[in-house]
Order: structure tokens, then sequence, then C-alpha cells
């Protein structure tokens, strides 16, 4: 041993009254660097349970749970991400890829507990010191993104190569397009409940990522028979709740869907969705009315061995697709592709067959074993106003039809269409076409009592009526249509300021001293459309439950109080394709039970 | 700095001369010139101080990449020197004779990356990953995910649902 190892310990001992270098409480001190990578913090109202933290993370450290006080609703899985700090590394892929923002890290870095299982816990939910800490870690901005916060810009026609064609208008997307949008989906699927059909909305994008076209397909037709047509015109309620819409473009989910059904040639559907050899159970099935909810159940029937025949009163299918919606906006030839497929498996349609006059419903009922009734809103309701009963006044949904039946509708240089509805959008734009094929220029213009902001059609609908040189001028009431010599001179207005009472009722106020008069020799009316159920007999009435509205009662398989008599579509719901897709495919199933019921009830002979 | 950038040009075959965040000028050099670059601009130009080195992995590029911050203390200034190597039995010149601590940064990215520093001292000994047996961990073709589930148990207590699975259950359960 050295002389030096000797006295070392007391010269250690004399450093004990020496006042120390060290700080007694370094924590304190030291607070984390501002963007140090600390503890989760989540605004939980903002956050709406993607799980899209939990998919990236590298640890398996995220769990998402039920949270008391967050309801499950639209557009929120009610669920919130719960961390294990057994597993955080602390690398923040969830900060940033979250799609809301809500998540983020603090910069406190210390937490002691005696008990390792408290090291987990719901940010947001259960308290922390630093639930207040500004400071940390959190998606820098801008431009630090993981996805594109932008759609692929879908092209249109200019509206100098549509506005006097009924040309489609939506090119749709090219292969290098759709594999690029699809890219942005982050499979969340909270956009499936949403979705009325609750279609596997992820699942046919993520078949898009793999050029897997044919499983897109097979996808598509698990709850959704009329892709094409769904593809070009669906009200895509999935897309408001899209969590990439939450700070960005939400994805652009039907055009997406187009591209499936547009890249599958209709000679290998049968091939591509297995239903080539359909086995028949021998019960009949009758479908009154050939749009969405009919074709749906017809479909879903065929598919579990029912005959089925539709029952249409016009000379061709689709009822509102194809009667209601311009060529524009839907192509002939796309809703004959998604029909002649449903024909192909074996369901009849009989044409110019009207329920009620060719052969009554009693009689559809004996002869077959469940009836599907999805006859939709065909009879267009008039304002009443005065001068209403002029006949140059015409109903939008007449129009419409009569584009549709290739028959010369009504036409004047100067039109005046009321309602500011998709449908109202609609004959506007058709009209605006004719116009300009017969004068050479548009001289129309749509009045609504909604004002801008609040007018029922699609924002784009609007926009694109004016690009084609309609007029739209909304937020007007309309008082009454003036005539001068038999012939119609124009349509007085008055402002409305309020359309529902304190009770939410339909109570338009007006300004009356506020008038406008629109000029114009024509008028359409297009302010909504009512059922036709004619074909009930009083007897049949009787035995269904009918409410205030005139809507017949159903049951969740959508079966009247008439056990043979199922209904859907726009007549119970609604009014759009995809419920009326939703309903037929419930009916369906809903007929499927009924029947196997019933016989098993029935013994043997 | 501009001198010193245009002296480096004509004697090393620098490229892809930028700024970096914080006005740090950044430059490539084929990896042969590295030690000769950073021995002249050691020795010649006052970049006594190596700061850091590290790495990063162009998994798709097959490449590697090392960055070497040096400072001048006289002039408070940073320089980045860039190099790419091959990612296959990756290795690089050590540059211990030049600082003596860049063992220790040679020796960590020879653990995390598996860049080999022949020569370099104590290279070979763990750094942090006592035992480890597996791929370097900051290889981007190490699966975190599927270590975490080979190694670990899962902790008691742990359950999660499928948001779309769970909003199924909770709105529409008999659709």
């Amino acid at each position: 041993m050295s002389l030096k190892d000797t006295f070392s310990p007391f010269s250690a001992w004399r450093k004990v009254f020496e006042k120390p270098v060290t700080i007694k409480d370094p924590i304190s001190e030291r607070p984390g660097a501002d963007r140090y990578r600390g503890f989760h913090k989540n605004d939980i109202t903002s956050c709406i349970g993607c799980g899209t933290c939990e998919t990236i993370c590298e640890n398996e450290a995220i769990d998402m749970v039920p949270v008391e006080g967050v309801e499950t609703k639209d557009g929120d899985s009610g669920l919130r991400p719960r961390v294990d700090y057994g597993r955080c590394c602390w690398c923040g892929l969830c900060v940033d890829i979250c799609t809301t923002g809500s998540l983020s890290l603090t910069n406190a870095y210390t937490w002691v507990e005696e008990d390792p299982e408290k090291y987990r816990y719901t940010p947001g939910v259960d308290e922390k010191p630093w639930d207040n800490e500004e400071k940390g870690w959190k998606k820098p901005e801008p431009n630090y993104e993981f996805y594109n916060l932008n759609r692929v810009t879908m092209e249109h026609l200019h509206p100098e190569e549509r506005s006097d064609s009924f040309v489609e208008m939506v090119k749709g997307y090219s292969k290098e397009q759709a594999e690029k949008e699809a890219d942005r989906c982050v499979e969340c699927g909270i956009c499936t409940a949403t979705c009325p059909a609750h279609m596997g909305i992820p699942e046919y994008i993520k078949a898009i990522r793999n050029d897997d076209l044919e499983e897109g397909l097979r996808i598509l037709y698990d709850t959704n028979p009329l892709p094409e047509i769904c593809g070009r015109i669906c009200t895509h309620k999935c897309e408001t709740v899209c969590t990439l819409g939450q700070r960005g473009e939400a994805l652009s989910i039907r055009w997406l869907k187009r591209y499936i059904a547009d890249q599958n040639p209709s000679e290998k559907y049968k091939k591509i969705l297995n239903s080539g050899f359909l086995k028949k159970n021998g019960k009949k099935i009758a479908i009154i009315g050939s749009g969405p909810s009919g074709l749906s159940a017809a479909h879903y029937l065929a598919l579990m061995g029912y005959t089925c025949t539709i029952f249409e009163k016009l000379a061709k299918a689709g009822g509102m697709m194809r009667f209601g919606i311009p060529e524009y906006r839907l192509p002939y030839d796309q809703i004959d592709k998604d029909i002649s497929y449903i024909e192909s498996l074996g369901v009849d349609i009989k044409y110019n067959t009207t329920v009620g006059v060719d052969i009554t419903l009693e009689e559809l009922g004996e002869k077959h074993d469940a009836v599907f009734s999805g006859t939709g809103l065909h009879l267009g309701r008039s304002t009443r106003i005065e001068g209403s009963d002029h006949k140059n006044v015409y109903q939008s949904i007449d129009l419409l039809r009569d584009i549709t039946l290739g028959k010369e509708v009504p036409l004047t240089e100067d039109i005046i269409v009321i309602g500011g509805g998709n449908v109202a959008m609609d004959i506007t734009r058709s009209l605006a076409r004719l116009q300009k094929q017969k004068y050479g220029k548009a001289g129309i213009i749509a009045t609504s009592l909604e004002t801008e902001d609040k007018m029922p059609a699609d924002r784009e609908e609007v926009l694109e009526a004016r690009e084609e040189d309609a007029t739209v001028n909304p937020g007007w009431a309309p008082q009454r249509i003036e005539i001068e010599n038999d012939k119609i001179k124009g349509l007085h207005v008055a402002q409305c300021y309020s359309l529902f009472d304190d009770e939410g009722k339909f109570n338009p106020q007006c300004n009356m001293d506020n008038l406008q008069f629109f000029e114009g020799s024509m008028v359409v009316e297009s302010i909504g459309q009512g059922m036709d159920l004619s074909y009930l007999s009083e007897d049949l009435k009787h035995e269904l439950e009918i409410d205030k509205r005139g809507r017949i009662k159903v049951n969740e398989n959508f079966q009247s109080g008439l056990p043979w008599l199922f209904l859907g579509g726009d007549i119970i719901q609604g009014p759009d394709v995809i419920h009326g897709i939703a309903n037929g495919h419930k009916a369906a199933k809903g007929i499927d039970e009924f029947l196997f019921e019933k016989q098993k009830d029935t013994p043997k002979t | 700095m501009k001198e010193i950038i245009d002296h480096l040009k004509k004697r090393f075959p620098v490229y892809e001369i930028g700024e970096g965040p914080n006005g740090v000028i950044l430059m490539s050099v084929e990896a042969a010139k590295l030690v000769p670059m950073l021995t002249s601009l050691k020795t010649n130009h006052g970049y006594g101080i190596l700061v850091i080195l590290s790495a990063v992995d162009w998994l798709e590029d097959c490449k590697f990449q090392l960055t070497y911050i040096i400072n001048n203390p006289d002039e408070k200034r940073d320089l980045g020197i860039r190099v790419f190597i091959k990612r296959e039995d990756a290795e690089m010149e050590s540059i211990h004779s030049l600082w003596e601590h860049a063992a220790t940064f040679q020796r960590e990215i020879k653990e995390m990356f598996g860049i080999n520093f022949p020569g370099s001292p104590r290279v070979d000994e763990p750094f942090l990953l006592e035992g480890w047996d597996n791929l370097p961990p900051m290889r981007r073709d190490f699966d975190t995910k599927q270590y975490s589930e080979d190694t670990y148990f899962p902790r008691p207590g742990r359950e999660t649902n499928d948001p779309a699975e769970y909003m199924k259950q909770k709105l529409y359960p008999d659709e």
C-alpha cells in the first residue's frame, strides 16, 4: 500500500466540512429542453379516437380504451389512447402522425411511483402534474406531415366544354392518381359507422394500394351492389367524418370507389364475385320498383337463392338514379353496367308494369313468398302559391324524367326554378344545357328560401351551376307568379330571413319591405317530392300502421304490419341512394329470416 | 468561410455544399478523402474540436451516411462533413488518432448501426447493449415491434379496441 492510499480517506473526510459543489435539488432547477420528448398530453375533446397513434407505435405501448363521458358517435369512436410507460420509448411518432393534432409530449421527465403498474395512464383523462405544461414536443409546423393534407385533385371538364352537353363532367382517377390518393388513408375505419351501408372503406382502399382491384370489387359488393353509381353520386357521408378532414382535406372515398368499379370490366364480374352458379331455393320474391333499394334487395336475395322479379313502372330500370339524376353526373351506361350484373344473377325485370294498375299488390302477395316495395318519391310537391296552377308551371321531377326518356321538354329563354336542393340544381343545370343547345345561351335563375350558407344542395353543385351560366339567387320566398294575358311574366319574391320557429317547426319568415321580381316565362317547382302509395288498397292500408307524416311503419328488418310485405328506400328512409341500398340489403336478410322461420313452423305434409 | 470552402474545393473532391440548421455549413466528400480533409481542417484551419459523429441509415439507397461535426473555437463556427458508405459490410476509417474521444462515438455507432471502424480502441465492446444478439437496433431493417413482441411478456391489464369494430358494437351491433 502506497503512502497516498493511506492518506486519501482523510483528505476525503476533510471535504465534508466544505461547501458542496453539487446543488441540492437538481431536478426542479433543470426543466427539460423546450422541445424535450417527455410524458404524453392529450386534448381529449379534439381527439376522435382514430387509433392512428396506436397503429404507428413501434413498441405497442398504446391501447385504445373507452373513457367515461366520451360518447361513441359519428366521427368519434369514443376511445382514447392509454400509454404504457413500460414500453414507450418517447420516439414521438404518435405525436407526429396524430390526425387531429390533439396528442403532444410535454417536457416533463420525472415521475416516481412505488407501484410499477401505475406507469400506465390515459393522457387527458387521468390527471397528471404536467397536464398544463406548455413546453415539450409538438408536431413541427408546417410541412412536417406523414401523409398529404390535400387530396389528389379530380379533373373535371371545363365549363365551356360541358355547359351545352350531357357528357360526364368528372373524369375519374388514373391508376397513379388513385394509388396516390389511397396512400393518404390511415385505415382508422371511423367512416364505416357513418356510411349507411357500413361499407368496408379502409379495406377497399387498401386493395387499391395493393393494386388488387378484384379484391376491391369483392369488398364493394359485400355491402353495395351499385358501385359504379355510388362511386359517382353517393352523398358520401363517410367523407364528412374522415379523420384526414380534421387538419386537411378528407379522403376522396367516393372517387376511389368509382376507380375500383371503373377498372373492373363487366364481363369479368361473375368470375371475380364468384356468382356463376347460384343454387335456387325455389322461393319467389316480388320487388316493386327498380331503384336502389329494390335492386339491392334483388341482388342479395338472388345470391341467397331466391327467384326475384322486379316490377318496374317505366321502360328502363334504375328509378331515381336514371330518371332523377342527370346524365352528366351519372351516365346511363354506368347505370346499365351495375344493373345488368344484377340481372345476370337471374333477376327478372318486368318493365312498363305498374303495380296497382296492371297487377294488384294483393296478387303479388299471393303469387310470391314475400314482397319488397321500394317505390320512392316521384311526386313533385307544389308551392301552391298564386299562379302555380298555370300550365307553364312544371315539376322538376317530371321534367328530369322526360329528359331521360328522350321526350321533348318544354323550354323558354327565361326560366325560373324554385328550390335550393340538389334536385333543383339538377333541373337548373339540365335546362341550362338544353337552352344552350337550342338558343345558344342559358337564361335560368334558381331561387330558394334558404340563404346561400343554408342551401341543402351540395356546395359544388351550386358553384358548378354558376360556372355553367345559370344564376343561383338564394334567400327569397316565392309570393306569387305574375300572369298577364295567360302568359307567365315572372315570380314575385320576398326576402326570407328565418326558416324555422323557436320550436324547430318549418315556418318561414319574410321581410315584406324587401321584395323582388324575377322575370321569366316558365316556372319549375323543385321543393321536394312525395310518395305515391296508390297501389295500397284501402283494405291493405287498414292493416298497416302509418305515422303522421304518411310513412308506413316497419321494424328493423323493414317488415311492415303485413308480415309478407317489406318496404324500404326513400319511402322509409333517406332520401338518398346509399340508404336505399342499405335498406334493400337489410330487408333481404329480413325476408330470408322471415321465410326461414315460417318454414320451420309449417308442418311437413 | 468562403476562403476555407474554396481552399477545400481545390484540394478535396467536396460536393453538395449547403447550409444546415443554425447556419452550419454542410458538405459531402468521398469517404476515402475524409481523414486527410479532417486532418487539414484540424491542423491548418483551427477546427480543433470534434463535436459529434452520427449516422443515418438510407436503407432504400443501400447506404449509410456518417456526419462529422467539427468546431473552430476561435471563430465559434461549426462545419459538418458528410460521407456516404455502402451499407453492406459497412466499414469506415477510424479518426481516433485525430480525436481520442472519437473512439467512443465509433463504438456506439458500431453497436447501433453495425458500421465497423477497424483499429478503433474497444470498438467491439458493448456500449449500451449488454448481451445483444440481434440486428443493430438503429438499422431500419430492425423490426422494433417484432423484437418487443418476442422479447417482452405482455403486461397484465393491457387491452385494446379497434375503433371501427368498437363503433359497430356500440352503434349498430345487429347489422
